[in-house]
């Protein structure tokens, strides 16, 4: 398998994001108070730190469903045109220069 | 007993309505031209329903939960859902379902060995939107989907997935006991590592190789070669949308049709649509 086999299903922050996708109370709530929504959900320090520094590799490596790093760069920059040179993207280029052709 | 009337298997990535543009020229008129051929060969068949397979890209499911299967059992479906949005910018819609069809997919799913989750409110996302807004923007045909888990392991085998292929086609044309014209639609794919270190990168020569696979047409060797590990390989988290092609493959009669493909690193993914000629 690939790097999707890093998953952690146990890692709060894999179930937190779901529930903010799909609501955008929770959505208003993560742009203006990330904090305490944080610590409903149980976060741990590093997934706080990395969520908030748009760590995608360390993101990637605690065990967040990759799709889900994606969800949350774009919960942090927005989602509207996200072409390759979105902040989102450019993120992932910083995170991941080796990969980047 | 229901008649398949068409299958066809496309590309969803939301780059094809979010950020079409982006795109080079020649890649855009793929996807104008393959989308486009689909539409007209679908509404020259005028089915009754979409059967349509597509991976959940963990929305209906909080992931303490992931079924491999899941059928949209309501009356109506509605998308986007909202946080889709902005990404897909596209409008909302509402497409009627068939909820008799879709609980007897979970009904008899059960009695032929294989356990659908069932919502009589699925939240639709890229994998199906995308594809209707090309291929029924009027919204008018009744909608089953099914969604799959591509993307959190363990992910279904492509054995597995034929063999999802083969139970749906056991219930459309064996058990259902009206007569019915389904069109059967898989999305998803090519190769595609979405938030994953290569999310940059697609794998032209996997998804050439996978075309080929199709056009020879050979089942078993499509199963035994195509194997989620090497889906995996090519794109890890993505490419897996595959297995609902090979899902769709017990619907069909001979070699699928390459109507386009294009590398296309703009949306993030390889871009391909073909169509098969469908079991009588």
């Amino acid at each position: 398998m690939g790097s999707v086999e890093k998953v952690d299903r146990t890692l709060p922050l894999n179930q937190m994001i779901f529930y903010v996708r799909r609501d955008a109370e929770l959505r208003r709530r993560w742009r203006e108070d990330f904090d305490s929504l944080a610590r409903e959900y149980g976060l741990s320090a590093a997934e706080i730190e990395a969520v908030k520094t748009a760590d995608v590799r360390g993101l990637n490596d605690m065990g967040v469903h990759q799709y889900y790093v994606s969800q949350i760069l774009r919960l942090s920059f927005g989602a509207a045109g996200a072409s390759n040179t979105h902040p989102a993207l450019e993120a992932f280029r910083r995170a991941y220069p080796e990969h980047v052709r | 007993m229901a008649t398949v009337v068409a299958v066809m298997a496309a590309t969803h990535a939301p780059g094809l309505t979010g950020w079409f543009d982006r795109a080079p020229e020649s890649d855009q008129k793929v996807v104008l031209d393959g989308y486009g051929e689909l539409r007209r060969r679908l509404e020259a068949v005028r089915p009754d329903v979409l059967l349509m397979l597509a991976n959940d890209h963990l929305l209906n499911w909080p992931i303490n939960i992931i079924p491999d299967y899941t059928v949209g059992t309501g009356e109506e479906h509605v998308g986007p859902a909202d946080w889709f949005d902005e990404w897909l910018a596209l409008p909302k819609y509402r497409v009627k379902g068939r909820p008799d069809l879709a609980r007897a997919i979970v009904r008899e799913g059960a009695r032929l060995g294989l356990m659908f989750a069932y919502l009589d409110r699925l939240e639709l996302d890229d994998g199906i939107s995308v594809p209707l807004h090309y291929l029924t923007p009027g919204m008018q045909i009744p909608l089953v989907p099914i969604t799959l888990n591509c993307t959190v392991p363990p992910i279904p085998s492509s054995e597995r997935a034929y063999r999802l292929g083969e139970v749906l086609r056991e219930i459309v044309t064996r058990r259902w006991p009206a007569g019915l014209r389904v069109a059967v639609i898989a999305t998803g794919g090519l190769s595609h590592e979405p938030g994953g270190p290569r999310y940059l990168q697609v794998d032209e020569a996997f998804d050439r190789w996978f075309l080929d696979r199709l056009v020879e047409g050979d089942h078993h060797r499509i199963v035994r070669e195509c194997t989620v590990e090497r889906m995996e390989a090519a794109g890890s988290g993505g490419t897996a949308e595959l297995i609902a092609w090979i899902a769709a493959l017990p619907f069909t009669a001979g070699p699928a049709e390459v109507l386009g493909y294009a590398p296309t690193l703009a949306w993030r993914t390889g871009t391909g649509m073909v169509a098969w000629p469908p079991i009588a």
